[in-house]
């Protein structure tokens, strides 16, 4: 998956619109990401990468980016 | 992971009652918002759920499901070998539920009686239980009674305000000379005790002044320490983890395929988590029976529920291939194989307070 399929992904996930989230984005200032979401984000990550991300890594997460991170993506640049 | 395999034992009927007060998502539109709320039933999928009234107990719901079940099978009372009830929510802090209920239901003294404390993983534990003592112990045949009252949640909490419903359900097992297996797979993870806990209120930390007080947690949820907490990432984290892996196991060890099996009996924990554990099990969604949409999350009481509401005709007429899997609390899970049908399945039981009265009366 590339960065830019990951982000609409994301985008998918929140229904918000198409571009209007970035790697640098904030999770705090975007009001859908809440407890249903994160709960849909473990489920694409399941889903596209074979894993299931551990809960409170993405609790701690601060921006999209450290999401990326979580799901392995920053690897593949 | 513990497997176990059960032969010569049949379950041969199963009653479910709830309260007979529905409840909707709309009541909640004033305190969470109407957009908030539709989002939340989007995705645990509960339209509608049955409440117990204050004076109306788990056990009240099991009794009066036991109660007909009993006189619908046409079973002896003195026939009754050992009682158990399941539950989380039990009348008292002491005695057990289970010697009560012994009483109201006429059993004999010679009936063996009590309680488990289990939630999700419930009705797997309480077959196996059950069918263990039937072919380890001599007994021939066992009442199972299960469910909660979710008494202890805190409406100013979403994350569980809309997602419980209360049932309780009864089911005989009994001796049979078939050599029909049942075929058990049962899992336990401790790690999990902070992600589905009720705090405070017993011997870890007793209510006190302070344990009783709703402060602000997460996301602007408000609870007590006497009320549940539920993290729901956590617990669906946990499900995907465990109940694909379960499930294969318990297919492997039956030598059944997802194909073989008729009806895939599943907790009823919320949609989202459900649909999305078939898809990853390539489990058809025909094959999961859903009850959760009307009774919600019923705890230790939804299989058992699912059944009587989608599958009644069908358990009534004919044996069927069924998995049963159950998992949260503890945590805690479970998974059976086995063969179900041509058995005693009463109609939904919908208790009222009143309908409580003229019994006691009785």
């Amino acid at each position: 998956m590339t960065r830019d399929k990951f982000i609409s992904e994301i985008e998918n996930l929140l229904e918000v619109d198409a571009g209007s989230l970035a790697g640098e984005s904030l999770l705090q200032n975007i009001q859908r990401w809440d407890s249903l979401a994160v709960v849909g984000f473990i489920a694409m990550v399941d889903e596209n990468f074979g894993f299931t991300p551990s809960p409170k890594k993405i609790a701690e997460s601060a921006t999209i980016e450290d999401l990326m991170k979580i799901a392995g993506l920053h690897l593949e640049g | 992971m513990a497997l176990a395999r059960i032969r010569g034992i049949r379950i041969s009927g199963i009653a479910s009652a709830v309260p007979d007060q529905a409840h909707f998502p709309s009541e909640f539109f004033d305190r969470f918002g109407k957009e908030e709320v539709l989002k939340i039933v989007e995705n645990t999928g509960v339209q509608k759920r049955y409440i117990a009234p204050p004076g109306m107990c788990a056990s009240d719901l099991c009794v009066a499901a036991a109660d007909r079940l009993l006189t619908e099978g046409k079973w002896e009372r003195e026939s009754i070998d050992a009682v158990i009830f399941l539950s989380q929510s039990p009348d008292y802090e002491l005695p057990f539920s289970a010697a009560t209920i012994q009483r109201r239901l006429r059993l004999p003294n010679e009936c063996a009686a009590f309680d488990v404390n289990l939630g999700c993983s419930g009705y797997v534990y309480g077959l196996w239980l059950a069918g263990s003592l039937i072919s380890g112990a001599g007994m021939r045949r066992v009442l199972l009674l299960m469910g909660d009252t979710s008494t202890k949640v805190s409406e100013e909490d979403r994350s569980v305000a809309l997602l419980f419903g209360d049932a309780g359900t009864s089911t005989i097992v009994e001796k049979t000379d078939k050599k029909e297996r049942f075929t058990f797979v049962l899992g336990t993870d401790g790690k999990g005790e902070q992600s589905l806990i009720i705090p405070a209120g017993r011997c870890r930390k007793p209510t006190d002044e302070t344990t009783r007080v709703r402060r602000e947690a997460e996301n602007g949820n408000h609870r007590s320490e006497e009320e549940l907490y539920m993290n729901g990432a956590e617990i669906f984290a946990f499900s995907l983890a465990e109940v694909p892996k379960m499930v294969r196991q318990v297919l492997v060890a039956s030598e059944k395929t997802v194909e073989t099996i008729d009806f895939f009996v599943l907790h009823q924990a919320n949609k989202f988590i459900l649909e999305y554990l078939a898809k990853r099990m390539k489990i058809h969604g025909d094959k999961v029976p859903i009850s959760l949409d009307e009774y919600g999350n019923t705890s230790s009481a939804s299989i058992p529920v699912t059944m009587t509401h989608c599958l009644r005709d069908q358990l009534s007429r004919k044996k069927m291939d069924l998995l049963f899997g159950g998992f949260g609390v503890g945590y805690s899970w479970g998974a059976v194989t086995c063969t179900v049908g041509e058995i005693v399945m009463p109609e939904m039981i919908f208790l009222s307070l009143r309908d409580m009265d003229k019994k006691d009366a009785q």
